[in-house]
């Protein structure tokens, strides 16, 4: 039966071909659509490391100066970062299981063999729990032990990118490389590992490459470099060198802990909560109490890291694949009208409505399906185009628009959709039509 | 034209949903088309705001410390002697922010010391020296320029010195003081430091951070404490290129414990600068085109079924009398109506998107401009569509009427 309804369906397409075509450019048009900005929002809203969303948490205080009169501090508005004392203090507590504070620094690394000239690089100076707590993968070696964090050792740890640069991808463990004229031993290589958002430091761009090397923090008071990343300083505090920097109110460190359970999270916010009390009594935090511990998914909503202009787009790309299959339910309706005669006379020669309905169904199906594939391979072309008309202007859609299996399976669901939405009523319709009104006029 | 009524109503009732379907197709596409258009005016008229600025000719060079020995006054003064000695450079100075960029400093400056004395003015800040003005290609349209012995050093060991002068755009001497004279007035930033203007320059636009494009300022300061600087040099005519490549030279070989950690051309800043506008401006103009398109064809189809499902009518019509012109005006009259019904139920509809959009997305409330220039389009795009199969129907020759009975 339905090979009857495949050669039926064939027939009548050709007989239009016209029409066909265009039913199947509407579908495959409104589609290409979707899957670009469905492709580019998906990335843009991912949160890259779901899988322990529960259990990371960024560390705030507001530890702004002085309130403002009149202007109670809006909720969110605390500063992202925390400043140089108060991250080293809350670094020091044994609840987390794992805890990394972070700053971005820029320098120079010298020595690899057969390097001619420097290569400039963004190193995060961080603790060795951020290897763990953030699952980031190994290539060669691995992260550095708590040891190496308290008393900074001379070790790091470069990213993929950076290895095929400078050793051509080699195992280079143990090799000693200079940062800033100073000797450092390699003790890791990191597996490709670009997490979009970048959501562990979203200071600058919440979008963009991962740092080229990470050292031990400790690594940035002993070297005096001042963070290559946001800083906000407040009022009275204008520190001139990096001893004032550190013992300033400025904001320039990002924190995350690890917290496994909630005793443990109602354990750490119990112990900031002290801190904050008794630095109060010492005259800070003149502020209302905002102590906050944020989930990740928390943290990319508070950085608006799904831009306006992506939400916009995503529904103009609904709004368009709706146009485009109403367009094809009416070429359809119209389409199956003109042949009603020969639907006319089939029903009259015994076949029931249900496979009248069936077959103009696998008709709606054929081009659903074609338009589908289309959209796809459109999609695909549009992707491209987009990466290369954005790649390099800063914007994320270039950074985003990777076409990716998950953007594959959304647009085959909204394939599926389509055909359903776009063939059910012109096929019921067609079946509920009397064959003798067109027999008649035979 | 009274008499081409009766069949007009009859057609569109033989093929009703296929006429309710393109008049959702046109509606939705008006409301697109309408919001679309202004969004995409607006986004081409951000690109267009004059920075105010030498683009062309200017650049910006970071040179970055890589350890504690690196003398950072000393090297600011090497490069500023080296640059300013070459024959292709206008001006040269030295500052800690690029224009048209996120990097940067800023800061709020108040009328009164007393936080509750004025509201806060938000406002970028570059300091520079006395070529800052220069270097920045940017005119003076009131007061005087920094003086050489005005700008505060770096010292690294020092106590920090501020300055006492500032030098603001026109918007911002316009925000800080709306209804009166800003030259020679002081502004506050904090409680302790106190600026006075010294001069008002034509807008520009200096380091963004969402602050109104033009609040800009700068101050006599040469910065350094953060372990870096940034070259700011305006080329003569056509040796921008040249300039940088020697510049990038100079420092690789006179600074051992810095680098060049980036080099932006003001052209490059800019371009990033428009980068999303310009881009959601091509991709909503290409969607919707393409939406006017799918939507035509709708209509184009539905014109076509009408006049092919009838051709026994149109030769009956032609039989008794009816002109070529009477025939073509039938099923132009049709698509009118169809057309006539979406562009009403269109126009609401993209006002209540408009309205939506302000209310979720904060952009401004939809005029009635893009709603009217939308309609006019959609109707005359719309009536070239149907245009086509109307002459196909009056092709139709009057003995089809005998011949299929």
């Amino acid at each position: 039966m339905l090979g009857y309804h495949l050669r039926l369906a064939m027939k009548s397409l050709r007989r239009t071909p016209g029409l066909t075509v265009l039913m199947v450019s509407a579908i495959g048009l409104g589609i290409s659509a979707c899957i670009v900005t469905l492709t580019v929002y998906h990335a843009m809203s991912g949160n890259p490391i779901w899988w322990k969303n529960d259990v990371l948490y960024a560390v705030t205080m507001d530890s702004r100066q002085g309130a403002e009169p009149g202007r109670p501090p809006k909720s969110g508005h605390a500063p992202q970062q925390l400043s140089y004392r108060d991250a080293t203090y809350l670094y020091g507590s044994d609840i987390p299981r794992y805890k990394a504070i972070m700053v971005s620094l820029f320098g120079a690394l010298r020595g690899a063999p057969g390097q001619v000239g420097p290569a400039l690089v963004n190193v995060r100076a961080t603790s060795g729990g951020f290897f763990h707590m953030f699952d980031v993968p190994f290539e060669y070696g691995g992260p550095w032990s708590a040891a190496a964090d308290r008393d900074p050792e001379p070790v790091i740890v470069l990213s993929h990118r950076e290895n095929e640069k400078l050793f051509g991808g080699a195992d280079s463990v143990g090799r000693s490389i200079a940062f800033n004229n100073r000797p450092f031993r390699i003790i890791g290589v990191l597996d490709r590992w670009e997490p979009q958002p970048r959501f562990y430091d979203m200071t600058v761009n919440a979008f963009g490459k991962s740092d080229d090397a990470y050292i031990p923090f400790g690594w940035d008071a002993e070297l005096h470099l001042w963070p290559n990343g946001h800083m906000s300083c407040w009022g009275s505090s204008n520190p001139n060198t990096y001893a004032q920097l550190t013992g300033s109110d400025c904001v320039w460190v990002l924190m995350w802990v690890e917290l496994p359970n909630a005793a443990s999270r109602v354990r750490f916010q119990a112990f900031m909560d002290a801190y904050w009390a008794a630095q109060r009594k010492m005259g800070r935090f003149q502020r209302p109490r905002d102590n906050r511990l944020w989930r990740v998914s928390q943290w990319l909503k508070r950085h608006h890291v799904v831009t306006n202009n992506s939400r916009l787009l995503l529904r103009l790309a609904f709004a368009f694949l709706a146009v485009c299959l109403i367009n094809t339910v009416g070429i359809e309706l119209t389409q199956f009208l003109r042949t009603a005669p020969f639907t006319g006379f089939r029903r009259a020669l015994g076949a029931s409505r249900g496979q009248i309905f069936q077959q103009h169904l696998v008709e709606t199906a054929l081009i659903a399906l074609a338009g589908s594939a289309l959209g796809l391979a459109l999609g695909w072309a549009e992707l491209h185009a987009v990466h290369a008309l954005y790649a390099g202007s800063g914007d994320a859609y270039g950074e985003l628009a990777h076409f990716d299996p998950l953007g594959l399976l959304w647009a085959l669901g909204l394939a599926a959709l389509a055909t359903i939405v776009a063939g059910l009523y012109p096929a019921w319709r067609i079946g509920r039509i009397s064959p003798a009104l067109f027999l008649k006029s035979q | 034209m009274h008499a081409h009524v009766p069949p007009l109503f009859s057609a569109l009732r033989r093929n009703r949903t296929g006429a309710f379907l393109v008049i959702a197709q046109i509606a939705i596409t008006l409301a697109v088309l309408c919001n679309s258009a202004s969004i995409v005016a607006r986004a081409v008229a951000r690109i267009d705001r004059p920075s105010g600025l030498d683009t062309r000719d200017t650049f910006v060079m970071i040179v970055e410390g890589l350890s504690k020995r690196f003398n950072i006054a000393q090297a600011e003064a090497t490069d500023l002697a080296y640059l300013r000695a070459l024959p292709g450079v206008a001006a040269a100075t030295v500052t800690n922010g690029r224009p048209l960029t996120n990097d940067g400093t800023v800061t709020q400056l108040r009328r009164t010391a007393a936080p509750s004395g004025s509201n806060p003015v938000r406002t970028s800040m570059l300091p520079v020296d006395e070529q800052g003005l220069s270097a920045l290609g940017v005119p003076l349209v009131a007061g005087r320029n920094f003086r050489a012995n005005e700008i505060v050093a770096y010292s690294p060991a020092g106590p920090s010195q501020r300055p006492a002068e500032i030098i603001v755009t026109q918007s911002l001497a316009h925000a800080l003081f709306p209804h009166g004279q800003a030259l020679g007035r002081t502004v506050y930033e904090g409680r302790k430091v106190a600026l006075t203007i010294i001069g008002i320059t034509r807008d520009f636009m200096g380091p963004q951070f969402g602050q109104p494009a033009y609040n800009a300022a700068l101050t006599p300061q040469v910065p350094g404490k953060y372990g870096f600087y940034e070259l700011l040099v305006r080329a003569r005519p056509g040796r921008r290129d040249a300039l940088l490549r020697a510049a990038k030279r100079h420092i690789a070989a006179a600074h051992p414990d810095a680098a060049v950690a980036f080099t932006q051309t003001l052209e490059q800043a800019q371009r990033l600068f428009n980068a999303s506008s310009r881009n959601i401006a091509i991709f909503l103009s290409a969607v919707t085109a393409l939406m006017l398109a799918v939507c035509c064809l709708g209509l184009f189809g539905v014109t076509a079924f009408n006049v092919s499902s009838r051709t026994r009518q149109i030769g009956v019509r032609r039989a008794i009398g009816a002109r070529r012109r009477d025939i073509v005006a039938q099923f132009v009259a049709e698509s009118a109506l169809i057309l006539g019904a979406g562009v009403v139920l269109g126009s609401l509809l993209a006002l209540a998107l408009g309205q939506w959009l302000s209310n979720h997305y904060g952009e401004p409330r939809l005029t009635l401009a893009p709603v009217i220039g939308g309609t006019a389009t959609l109707w005359i795009v719309g009536q070239l569509a149907a245009w086509q199969p109307a002459r196909r129907a009056a092709r139709v020759a009057p003995s089809v009427a005998t011949r299929t009975v």
